[in-house]
């Protein structure tokens, strides 16, 4: 399509267009530049997870051809492995300390930020810089140097390593998360200057103190920012990789404290040759986030309030 | 006329697309480099090893100019698993360090390369006929055995010296060498010896000290959980005592030397192969020198000269021949024998061997006299473990965790590592 066509195009766009070529050939344009994408989402996305749902069912050690047996695998799972009912608490406890905390730091983040004047740019950059960079491998290295024995935190308050502390290197672990709170904090930011100023001066004019303000303002017109961090957050929480894999040095240890879910999959599949049984692991944990952002989903209805209700 | 140039711009961009998909899956047949063949050379080790293959690597392709060798190394855990993901994945590398532990899966998966095959590159007169047997399986030679090496005590002299605790001897008993920890935790104020438990290197050793061993021949389990919780107890009372390392420092444990306690300052001995005990001299500067393993109480020897590592060839690589050369290069040249030293263990071409031997310097030496001194006194290895082997190793490791975390009593450990093992080994 030339560019001079674009313009035409739009101003015949509110009349019924009469003269359209048949819808066959208009489906065919279509599927041709849609091609790239359905080929990515087909070869890299469906296939491989039809191939993962055949594997949950086999027993398959990367070398030799799969073997089929049925719904063993998930039996094990359920029923004969100790480890794998530690790594799923382990992941609760990670969730329930990391994504509140994060949240928590995010929104507060968010709102000093808000009132700040000058230099705005600046600390919203800052912020969010961890983001950016967390999710490497590097910094999750640093982090475990930073918390091991001899390491700063050891030197400044004498805690020993905590990344070999089976009740500490969790919240090492969840602390590094805690850290790249940039995305969600971006987000509250953003909703925090959607809400109206005259809210907050009519609060002001009933004698509505600061903290009131943002029990009654801020979080009922930012609830449903606050739900899309959650649910977001959450789904990443549970699926938590890198950091737990670093800090444990790959291991999930001290103990199996940092054993989280994701962890315990690559241990099976990667270390152990059972890729079956990591496939069947994978295919529960996806079952598991369906089911817990549709229990989010269902709660929201009750605490997210949203601006448009109102008109209603 | 538009519907044309639409129709048109559809197609090529269409076409772009499809080019770009394909591109990114180019044969495994091309070489870069105008021509030139390109290997890929991976191992595992330490700096001192990486050091003295890239010198013997970079004369291999000063010999052979159309050839270019890309290498990369790492610690043995991460190296176990990255090349368990690339087998799999049937883009193993050219040329490959494999492990005792490693040959019998590879091999039966069809990753590695019949290398009887390359017979008219590849020589292996010169070694032993024993020692070659063990890279064999079903009768086909799918590796060849790069060294050969052996457990030991490593341990840092000057701090051994200055303890006043008599050096070790010739030999030394598990309750002796016990006694002897405690001795040297008493007098330099830190645990004597890296906490044995986690390794099923040493449990091993003190298991064949009983005249007993990992496994059956049948690939079945070789020892009771009553034999795993003698030994976990044994351990972990020397844990409670201070005499070997804590829990804090043996979790760290990779199968590096860097982050061994010794490797760290933090204690004056560790068992290890020793071929990577090298590494040690770069921690610990004063001197690291070499005493045999612990026996049994009876003085029944439980170490054994194993092969130490293989070099293999990928079923699927594109130049078996180049491929072939570079390990034929590695094992039977006489110029990168002299590079290598015993950082592989000492070399297994005999002529090589009778020729360097009495040459090697430095810690070469000390391994080779340290080898020489063991000649003739140890039982025989065991025939090659088991493909479930490979993942129990981290589950003795993981298992003792328990333990010296107080987690759990030896007993339930042990329980629970033979449960664990039994599954293993069945599937």
């Amino acid at each position: 399509m030339t560019t001079t066509a674009i313009p035409a195009e739009a101003k015949r766009a509110p009349a019924p267009a009469p003269e359209r070529r048949p819808k066959r050939e208009r489906e065919g344009a279509a599927w041709v530049f849609l091609s790239p994408w359905v080929l990515g989402a087909v070869v890299l996305t469906l296939l491989p997870m039809a191939v993962s749902l055949y594997l949950s069912f086999t027993d398959y050690d990367l070398f030799t051809p799969p073997k089929w047996v049925g719904l063993r695998n998930y039996v094990q799972m359920f029923t004969e492995d100790p480890r794998y009912w530690r790594s799923v608490v382990t992941t609760l406890t990670y969730v329930v300390i990391a994504v509140p905390l994060q949240l928590a730091l995010a929104l507060v983040v968010a709102l000093a930020l808000k009132g700040m004047k000058r230099g705005k740019a600046f600390y919203r950059s800052a912020f969010y810089a961890p983001s950016l960079l967390g999710a490497s491998m590097s910094i999750a290295l640093v982090w475990r140097a930073i918390f091991n024995d001899g390491g700063t935190v050891d030197h400044l308050f004498g805690t020993g390593g905590w990344v070999n502390k089976p009740g500490w290197a969790l919240l090492a672990v969840a602390l590094l998360t805690v850290w790249q709170f940039g995305a969600p904090m971006v987000i509250f930011l953003a909703g925090l200057q959607q809400i109206p100023a005259e809210l907050y001066e009519a609060a002001a004019c009933d004698g509505a103190s600061k903290w009131r303000q943002f029990l009654s303002v801020t979080v009922p017109m930012l609830s449903p920012v606050i739900f899309f961090n959650l649910v977001l957050q959450t789904i990443q929480a549970f699926q938590v990789f890198t950091p737990a894999f670093a800090v444990s040095a790959g291991k999930g240890g001290p103990a199996d404290s940092t054993l989280v879910y994701t962890m315990y999959l690559y241990d099976r599949g990667f270390v152990a040759s059972h890729m079956g049984y990591a496939s069947a692991m994978a295919w529960v944990l996806l079952v598991v986030i369906g089911a817990v952002t549709a229990v989010l989903f269902r709660t929201s209805r009750s605490w997210v309030f949203y601006a448009s209700e109102g008109d209603r | 006329m538009p519907g044309h140039r639409t129709k048109g711009f559809c197609a090529s961009a269409a076409a772009l697309a499809l080019c770009a998909v394909l591109a990114g899956c180019g044969g495994p047949g091309e070489s870069a480099d105008g021509g030139k063949v390109v290997l890929r050379y991976t191992w595992w080790g330490n700096p001192d090893r990486a050091e003295r293959t890239e010198q013997a690597v970079a004369l291999f392709e000063k010999q052979h100019p159309n050839v270019d060798v890309t290498t990369s190394f790492s610690g043995y855990d991460a190296y176990k698993q990255k090349l368990a993901t690339q087998a799999a994945g049937g883009d193993a590398p050219d040329v490959m360090q494999l492990d005792y532990r490693q040959i019998d899966q590879y091999a039966s998966g069809g990753v590695l390369l019949d290398l009887g095959k390359q017979k008219s590159v590849l020589r292996t007169s010169e070694i032993d006929p024993g020692l070659l047997a063990t890279g064999r399986v079903d009768d086909v030679q799918y590796a060849i055995p790069q060294g050969r090496g052996t457990e030991t005590v490593a341990y840092d002299v000057q701090t051994w010296k200055k303890s006043g605790v008599p050096l070790p001897g010739k030999s030394w008993t598990w309750s002796q060498w016990a006694d002897t920890m405690r001795a040297l935790a008493k007098k330099t104020g830190k645990p004597g010896a890296t906490d044995p438990g986690q390794s099923e290197d040493a449990f091993e050793v003190w298991l064949r000290g009983q005249g007993k061993a990992l496994y059956t021949e049948d690939g079945g389990l070789g020892f009771t959980a009553a034999d795993l919780t003698r030994w976990w107890t044994f351990t972990d009372q020397l844990r409670r005592e201070g005499a070997v390392s804590p829990a804090e420092q043996t979790t760290q444990l990779d199968g590096s030397v860097e982050n061994t306690p010794l490797g760290r300052g933090k204690s004056v001995t560790d068992a290890n192969w020793d071929a990577p005990a090298s590494g040690f001299l770069a921690l610990v500067p004063t001197g690291v020198a070499l005493a045999p393993m612990p026996t049994g109480e009876d003085g029944t020897p439980g170490q054994y000269f194993k092969p130490s590592m293989f070099l293999g060839v990928s079923a699927h690589t594109a130049h078996p021949e180049e491929a072939a050369q570079l390990l034929d290069f590695m094992i039977n040249n006489r110029e990168a024998a002299k590079i290598l030293g015993a950082s592989r263990g000492i070399p297994v071409n005999e002529t090589i061997r009778d020729e360097i031997g009495p040459r090697l310097k430095d810690f070469d030496k000390t391994i080779a006299d340290y080898q020489a001194s063991l000649e003739g006194k140890l039982k025989d290895p065991p025939q090659a473990p088991p493909a479930g082997d490979n993942a129990l190793q981290s589950t003795f490791q993981r298992d003792y965790d328990q333990v010296s975390y107080a987690r759990m009593s030896p007993r339930e450990a042990a329980e629970n590592y033979i449960t664990e093992a039994k599954a293993e080994l069945r599937s």
